[in-house]
């Protein structure tokens, strides 16, 4: 008993000791001695064979401006961008401590911005680094510029106080209209991981009024084998994403019944299924898409709220949700990018077949053939039973 | 090395047991001989023990008819109640007995007569052996000798003073009685008698201390308390030799079972009906002369946990206490150590926001995070312990000039940020949750924040680790630390985490009745429902 | 006689067993590189070939009550060729223990503490377990439901975090892989988690009651292999695809949680219950090491041999990879290949040659 409780006083006195000796060697990393990186772009250099790395950071003495004392000035801004060049991506995040002092954290950064030119060229050889630094989180969104992605960094917002967050939080607002989705890093190196699927990234832009410059999202990029081949519009990324059974939120405008005006539907819920089928060789999708919508605004004085008229107006939306799919599904035939997903279905349906038809998927993927049967559903008509308009013994 | 200085630190203590054994066998020491018949001889020899002690009072009379027997009543007269002594005492020898008639020869030799026929206070002994004698005289006890007699009678007319019954300082409560223990033993045993009124209610009495002779009291109740418990109390108490026992601390540290450990095995309370309750679990209560503290043994980790509110409250809001008691315990102890590992090892766990928000908090910061938050820890030690030993007017002071003028200007001067302030306070009044765990949170605070200073969250969780495995090895008694989380008792977590309804818990703690643990302390079944109408009430 | 005085229950040993095959959370990360998105059914296909020889260990066990692997091996193969055996298994005993002490210290390294010197995290965590081994295998056994519990509840709460994230077509389709890489992928589940479940001849010595350890060891089995399933499905579904390509998949799911951007960065709940997994597992090991080793060597009491066997421990653990790269290909190929027959052939061999000598029967008279 006495033995045992002695030999572990020993240890505890052994084990403090060498905690002691060794804590030296230890690097922690104060807070305020952090290079908060919040946003990333990469864009070609003008030397060849290099790239330019833009970081945002954040300024931690202006930040907030809670602290209040000191730092009045309206203009300063909380975060300032630093680029460097480098013969690689982590090579040029190496440079950049030249610049601030202090290695960067990127742990917090919401998104990385591909030039267009870098894109072209293709991520491939440019992704690795954003998935491997331990500090890059699989979270982190992707994005490609439609020019320069040090550009779009570089655009005050006028109600946030930080471009890189501004930027995040428009991508996350894809579930207001579906015309473009989030890509984040892990879901874009499982597309580049498979042979035949094309990959996407959402595509921002910079528009210029008489107030200033702002970023929008514009449409999505859309890859293949990691290299940009051609955009999608917000109609045709909705297109896609009907099939995809992504569809969160998103405004579908019919012509009302009468043709007097139009009806405006808000999509509710949407849910799609879709099954490969071989049949003599040829591929048919059949795709089955059961949407629900509420009617939210009309520009006609017909009453639209009752059956015979809802009636039509889902056959229009569904007229339109089948033009929206096909509308994406010609552009994709156009590059021959493999947006759907459909060699995916295959794969996983026919895994025989799959073999040969894996080698000449580039041939094969035009004339894939799509069966798409949509159900459409008015659900509510909000506020309103009737349209504002005079009562009819006056009329 | 380290065996090195473990062999020294084990023959100095050799040493020292060898060194006490002989100053111990001195002749001289022990006056362990009778009584002897003459009682100038015995005055003799007191007055030779005792010749300094100036407030030693020898009372020389003769007594009986024709005053022919000699006596001597001895006291301290700091410590005896003199009208008591001359109403009780004296006066029935020195007169009463005259006035007995002519036929009734008494011998008065005999110490038994006197006892049955003159002194009327009840509580008296007779004692032979002059060390018995000096013993009672010095806990304040009148010694009545007779010449002739080989036995004297010693008297308990001493009169103490005693603090009132009050409500103790340590566990107020909203709900529930309000009277504490005091100092005299005595109340404290009749405060538990008052609640406990069984035939099967012990009070075994000890005196430990060569020089304060301290009246310990082992209370328990026989059929439920564990024999063997209530043995190895008898065995660790019997072989404390010192010279005093001053407070129950004493005791404590004398019969704990990890006396290295951080943690307290025994638990102590002011309130008797806590006491009682626990003795009514099958545990023992220690209760020591001079002290309201009272010792409760055995004592497990989540006792700490629990309050006696919360069995006089309803369960549902006295769960809710217990919850939030854990997560103090944590908070109180972990709180600065998890800032210190995720400011400085692991910022890629702080949502962005809040980083920016701490980052601009430091900017001008001069010192690391951890020495920020030793140095504000210490300062809230330094607080506490000035606060506690002021009166209380100056100790308000002192709360209102540390919190607020220090923690203010500190924090515009740039020193300290303002999140290692609320992280701070909030420790700070998260450790006030869990009284008796206090020295055990404060130190681990310290440790943690150590090793989270030296190796991060790594380091936390092997201090976590560490920490469970030595309070799972750890004890009260024979009974594990950790009833009933470790070992699992699933009829013991009944009263752990969330407190369930009374009429649910019918059966005693398992682990602490350990011999007829079967046995009930309420029939089943209680559950309160309206529809058990009892018919002979109806009318 | 026994080196051990505590006594554990068969309830005990469940917690311990299941605790044990939690603790190769983090390895069949070797497994999801050979077998992708089959690894779920890889992990059932190794428990259906290792139960029986884990309950044939169970029959050895009850064969030889009070007695441990060591004692065992004197006992069947004799003096000298048990003695040869005892060594092998103290190798393997010691070898795994320091592969599981670096996974460990790469977790640590490669995701939360990248600038920490990697042979300080070894130092700290041997040296807490060396103190978990010091206090015997009673405090353990009594701990171990809390690390169950805490592994289960973080393994399940996780998944329920990431359930929207999950797509369940990524099991499609169900037979792809040619049979050779299952049957690889087989070969090390039954070892890696199962199989070292060897270790727990050397602590079923000290149960109190023998009655219920099959059916005990039987659940704790399953709760370990369950556990093991919800993490292989959990990143089969999440990761899809790229499960194969992150050095740790387990720890990439989990960053992978957002759930309102207030649940997000929750990497520290996997970090716990990972790190006190694998603690369990090596304490345990640590254990049967150093219980075999002094029991070896005749010693009375097993404390003397902790702290020299933690220092080796450190030392193997540092020096024996050069990269994670070395350690994962060498564990493949060569780590499950000499510890095929620790598992499957010696225990039932020495069950069977028991069994033909009638040996325990009257060595037990000869004893008591």
């Amino acid at each position: 008993m006495e033995k045992k409780m002695n030999f572990s006083i020993m240890k505890f006195f052994l084990c403090f000791f060498l905690l002691l000796t060794l804590s030296g060697c230890i690097s922690a990393r104060e807070i305020n001695d952090l290079e908060i990186v919040i946003g990333m772009g990469v864009d070609k250099d003008e030397n060849p064979g290099k790239i330019l790395l833009t970081a945002q950071l954040v300024k931690e003495d202006t930040a907030g401006g809670a602290s209040g004392d000191g730092s009045g000035g309206g203009d300063s801004k909380a975060y300032w961008n630093v680029s460097s060049s480098g013969k690689s991506i982590f090579d040029a995040v190496r440079q950049i401590t030249h610049k601030t002092g202090n290695r960067l954290f990127i742990s917090h950064n919401q998104a990385v911005i591909f030039g267009n030119d870098i894109a072209a060229e293709g991520l491939q050889e440019y992704i690795d680094y954003f998935l491997r630094a331990h500090e890059m989180r699989p979270t982190a969104l992707i994005l490609v510029a439609e020019e320069k992605a040090s550009d779009i960094l570089n655009i005050k917002p006028e109600a946030e106080e930080f471009p890189a967050f501004n930027i995040a939080k428009l991508v996350n607002s894809y579930v207001f209209t579906s015309h473009f989705y989030k890509v984040n890093m892990k879901d874009f190196a499982s597309c580049l991981m498979g042979a035949t699927t094309a990959q996407l990234a959402p595509l921002v832009s910079i528009i210029q009024d008489e107030d200033g410059k702002d970023i929008y999202v514009s449409g999505m990029a859309v890859f293949k084998n990691g290299k940009m081949v051609g955009k999608l519009h917000h109609d045709e990324v909705r297109g896609l994403l009907w099939v995809l059974g992504k569809v969160k939120s998103g405004v579908i405008i019919v012509s009302s019944p009468d043709e007097q005006g139009k009806a405006v539907l808000e999509i509710v819920k949407a849910k799609s299924k879709v099954t490969p089928e071989i049949e003599d060789g040829n591929i048919v999708m059949h795709i089955k898409i059961k949407e629900e919508s509420s009617l939210s605004e009309q520009t006609t004085t017909e009453n639209l709220a009752d059956n015979k008229a809802f009636e039509k107006i889902q056959e229009a939306s569904a007229e339109v949700i089948r033009q929206e799919i096909m509308a994406a599904f010609d552009i994709s035939k156009e590059f021959n990018a493999d947006i759907f997903g459909f060699s995916e279905m295959l794969h996983k349906k026919y895994s025989k077949e799959w073999k040969t038809i894996k080698d000449n998927w580039d041939v094969i993927y035009p004339t894939i053939e799509l069966d798409i049967d949509i159900e459409t559903k008015i659900i509510k008509t909000d506020l309103l039973k009737k349209p504002v308009m005079p009562s009819e013994e006056e009329n | 090395m380290f065996g090195y200085i473990l062999k020294k630190i084990r023959y100095f203590s050799l040493k020292n047991k060898n060194e006490y054994m002989l100053q111990n066998t001195k002749p001289g020491k022990n006056n362990s001989e009778p009584i002897s018949p003459y009682l100038e001889k015995n005055l003799e020899v007191i007055k030779g023990i005792l010749r300094d002690c100036s407030d030693l009072t020898i009372h020389e009379f003769n007594f009986g008819r024709d005053r022919r027997f000699k006596g001597a009543l001895i006291f301290i007269n700091s410590m005896v109640d003199k009208e008591g002594i001359h109403k009780n005492i004296l006066q029935p020898l020195m007169y009463d007995a005259l006035l007995l008639q002519d036929n009734v020869d008494m011998d008065f030799t005999k110490i038994d007569t006197i006892r049955k026929n003159f002194i009327s206070i009840t509580d008296n002994l007779k004692v032979t052996l002059l060390s018995d004698l000096l013993d009672n005289l010095l806990a304040g006890a009148s010694i009545l000798l007779i010449n002739g007699s080989k036995e004297a009678l010693a008297i308990k007319s001493g009169k103490r003073e005693s603090r009132s019954i009050e409500e103790p300082g340590t566990e107020a409560v909203v709900r529930g009685p309000r009277e504490g223990f005091v100092e005299n033993v005595k109340v404290n045993i009749a405060l538990i008698r008052r609640k406990i009124k069984d035939t099967d209610l012990c009070v075994e009495k000890f005196v430990i201390g060569e020089k304060s002779k301290t009246d310990v009291y082992i209370v328990y109740i026989k059929n439920v308390a564990n024999p063997k418990l209530v043995e190895e109390i008898r065995r660790r108490l019997k072989r404390i030799k010192t010279d005093a026992i001053l407070e129950s601390g004493y005791i404590e540290q004398f019969i704990e079972d990890s006396p290295y450990s951080i943690f307290p095995t025994i638990s102590n309370s002011e309130k008797p009906d806590k006491v009682a309750a626990k003795i009514l679990e099958g545990r023992a209560a220690i209760l020591v002369d001079g002290t309201p503290f009272v010792l409760v043994v055995p004592m497990v980790f989540v006792e700490s946990f629990q309050s006696v509110e919360d069995y006089y409250a309803r369960p549902y809001l006295a769960s809710i206490m217990r919850v939030i008691r854990f997560l103090s315990y944590i908070i109180s102890t972990l709180g600065p150590a998890i800032y210190v590992a995720l400011t400085v090892f692991h910022q890629e766990l702080i949502p962005t926001q809040l980083l920016i928000s701490i980052a601009e908090g430091r900017e001008r910061v001069p010192f690391p995070a951890i020495l920020e938050a030793f140095l504000m820890i210490f300062t809230f030690d330094i607080l506490r312990e000035a606060g506690v030993r002021l009166p209380k007017a100056v100790g308000q002071t002192v709360g209102i000039v540390g919190a607020l003028v220090l923690g203010q200007a500190s924090v515009e001067a740039g020193l300290i940020s303002p999140i290692m302030v609320i992280v701070v306070s909030t420790t700070a009044i998260a450790s006030f949750a869990v009284p008796a765990q206090t020295d055990s949170g404060t130190i681990l605070r310290y440790i943690y924040l150590a090793l989270a200073g030296i190796a991060g969250g790594f380091g936390i969780i092997m201090g976590l680790l560490a920490t469970l495995l030595h309070l799972a090895s750890l004890r009260s008694f024979g009974i594990p630390y950790l009833w009933p989380i470790v070992p699992l008792d699933f009829t013991g977590l009944k009263d752990v985490f969330i407190r369930m309804p009374l009429w649910t818990m019918s059966k005693r703690p398992k682990a602490i009745v350990w011999e007829n643990y079967d046995s009930y302390n309420q029939s089943p079944g209680l559950m309160p429902s309206p529809y058990k109408k009892d018919k002979s009430d109806s009318k | 006689m026994s080196i051990e005085k505590g006594r554990i229950s068969s309830q005990q040993l469940l917690f311990l067993i299941a605790g044990f095959v939690q603790g190769s959370v983090l390895l069949i990360d070797f497994t999801v590189g050979i077998t992708e998105h089959q690894t779920w059914m890889v992990i059932l296909a190794g428990l259906a070939v290792t139960a029986p020889v884990i309950f044939s260990y169970v029959a050895l066990a009850k064969m030889f009550p009070g007695m441990n692997l060591v004692q065992i091996n004197d006992m069947v193969y004799g003096r000298f060729l048990g003695k040869v055996l005892s060594i092998y298994y103290i190798f393997f005993f010691l070898m795994t223990l320091s592969f599981n002490i670096r996974d460990v210290g790469e977790l640590y390294i490669t995701f939360l503490m990248p600038d920490t010197p990697f042979i300080f995290l070894l130092i700290v965590f041997t040296a807490t377990c060396a103190y978990a081994v010091t206090k015997g295998i009673e405090v353990l056994a009594r701990v171990s439901h809390l690390f169950v519990v805490t592994g289960l509840l973080t393994i399940i709460s996780t998944s329920t975090l990431l359930f929207d994230q999950m797509d369940f077509s990524n099991f499609l389709p169900f037979f792809e892989l040619p049979f050779i890489r299952i049957f690889q992928g087989i070969h090390i589940v039954s070892i890696i988690p199962f199989g070292e479940t060897v270790a727990f001849l050397m602590i079923m010595e000290c149960l109190n009651k023998t009655e219920r350890v099959v059916k005990n060891t039987f659940f704790g089995l399953l709760i370990g292999a369950v556990t093991l399933l919800i993490v292989a499905v959990r990143n089969t579904a999440v990761l899809g695809r790229t499960q194969t390509i992150w050095t740790a998949p387990s720890f990439q799911t989990i960053r992978l949680i957002d759930i309102g951007t207030v649940l997000t960065r929750m990497d520290f709940l996997i970090g716990i219950a990972q790190t006190i997994l694998i603690f369990l597992k090596c304490s345990i090991f640590f254990y049967a090491l150093v219980v075999a080793l002094s029991q070896l060597f005749g010693l009375k009491s097993y404390l003397p041999l902790v702290l020299p066997i933690a220092g080796i421990e450190v030392i193997i653990a540092a020096t024996v990879f050069q990269s994670p790269v070395d350690h994962a290909m060498i564990t493949q190929n060569a780590g499950i290949i000499y510890s095929a027959p620790l598992i499957f052939v010696f225990p039932p061999l020495s069950l069977l040659i028991a069994k033909i000598r009638g040996l325990p029967k009257c060595e037990r008279g000869k004893e008591t």
